[in-house]
């Protein structure tokens, strides 16, 4: 079942959120990858990875909105009733499929980024893990908030490594990307509330403000490469 | 055994070896040999060999074999190619990287 939780006024904003994140986690991807080439260390591959599945997410949430909202827009000419029909009934493949894919990549990207610090790497437990991400992503397609409760407790989770991270080494970058998943956790608290349409207007501006901060650490590292080498 | 630990340097990662490589091999111009390369990194031959091949593998460094006129016997040096200079300007980019996500 779809369900549109973006007010009218928020349609065009809410897709150029979206385009944003993924071009900064494209970015986050390309630079793993190119230093994973020089470096060989898997980490890098594995964080890589991880950044490309959540980018392919929101590339999938974009292609399936942008076609909704067209869609949508194009009914509206035809009267309110119809709308309604269209919004809350329509149960159109190609719609569940990308949402369902959003969610999918989303935990897939997340979870490597969480297991990405952790030494016990049990092959059973990876196995189990894409298993429980399987069907959240399948829950969530039915419940929505599944998904977005699922999303908070790795973002949780992945919070309290970093934090760990911070603890050791006390860098203003890791204290930023600290800041910048808790915002996007907080975002995902709102996104639960969806059913109120500012709830959700809330999350996605909390995501923007996430992404914002996680281009300002791409900036500062490569600032900070650069006058070091000079 | 505790002693040991104690007085025994920290081993250096993978990347700081390379980045010792070329940073030496640009001190030298961007042409050594490599018996110097591997006295002055301070490596074993099986790991230098090891390293250099990776380092030959992935572009950054190539070998240049001259004749020497006087005695007629073929040199090896080791050429940092462009790509190598590039690993060198972002190599505290890469470290940057990777302290921020403490890989």
């Amino acid at each position: 079942m779809l369900e549109l939780f973006s007010p009218d006024w928020f349609t065009r904003a809410d897709i150029l959120i979206e385009v944003f994140s993924f071009i900064v986690l494209l970015t986050f991807f390309i630079i793993s990858i190119k230093n994973y080439k020089l470096t060989k260390n898997k980490k890098l591959l594995m964080l890589g990875i991880g950044f490309f599945l959540i980018s392919i997410a929101e590339l999938a949430t974009i292609l399936t909105k942008f076609v909704l909202y067209y869609k949508t827009t194009l009914i509206q000419n035809f009267g309110n009733i119809i709308v309604q029909y269209s919004s809350l009934h329509s149960s159109d493949l190609p719609y569940d499929l990308g949402f369902f894919m959003y969610k999918l990549f989303t935990l897939g990207g997340l979870y490597i980024i969480y297991r990405l610090h952790l030494k016990n790497r049990n092959f059973g437990d990876v196995i189990l893990s894409a298993l429980f991400i399987i069907i959240a992503s399948l829950a969530g397609q039915m419940i929505y908030y599944v998904f977005h409760i699922t999303v908070l407790v790795l973002l949780g989770l992945i919070i309290s490594e970093y934090n760990q991270i911070y603890e050791k080494n006390k860098s203003k970058n890791t204290k930023m990307l600290v800041s910048s998943f808790f915002i996007l956790a907080v975002g995902q608290a709102f996104f639960i509330l969806s059913n109120l349409k500012i709830a959700y207007v809330i999350g996605q501006l909390l995501q923007l403000i996430s992404y914002l901060i996680f281009l300002a650490i791409i900036i500062k590292i490569n600032k900070n490469g650069w006058s070091k080498r000079n | 055994m505790d002693g040991q630990k104690e007085t025994s340097p920290k081993k250096r990662s993978r990347l700081e070896v390379i980045a010792d490589m070329i940073r030496i091999l640009q001190e030298k111009g961007g042409k050594i040999k490599p018996t110097h390369l591997m006295y002055k990194a301070n490596l074993s031959h099986k790991t230098m060999k090891g390293y250099l091949s990776d380092l030959k593998k992935n572009g950054l460094v190539k070998e240049q074999t001259t004749e020497s006129k006087s005695d007629r016997k073929s040199k090896i040096m080791l050429i940092l190619t462009n790509k190598g200079r590039d690993f060198s300007t972002n190599y505290s980019k890469i470290i940057e990287f990777e302290k921020t996500f403490g890989i």
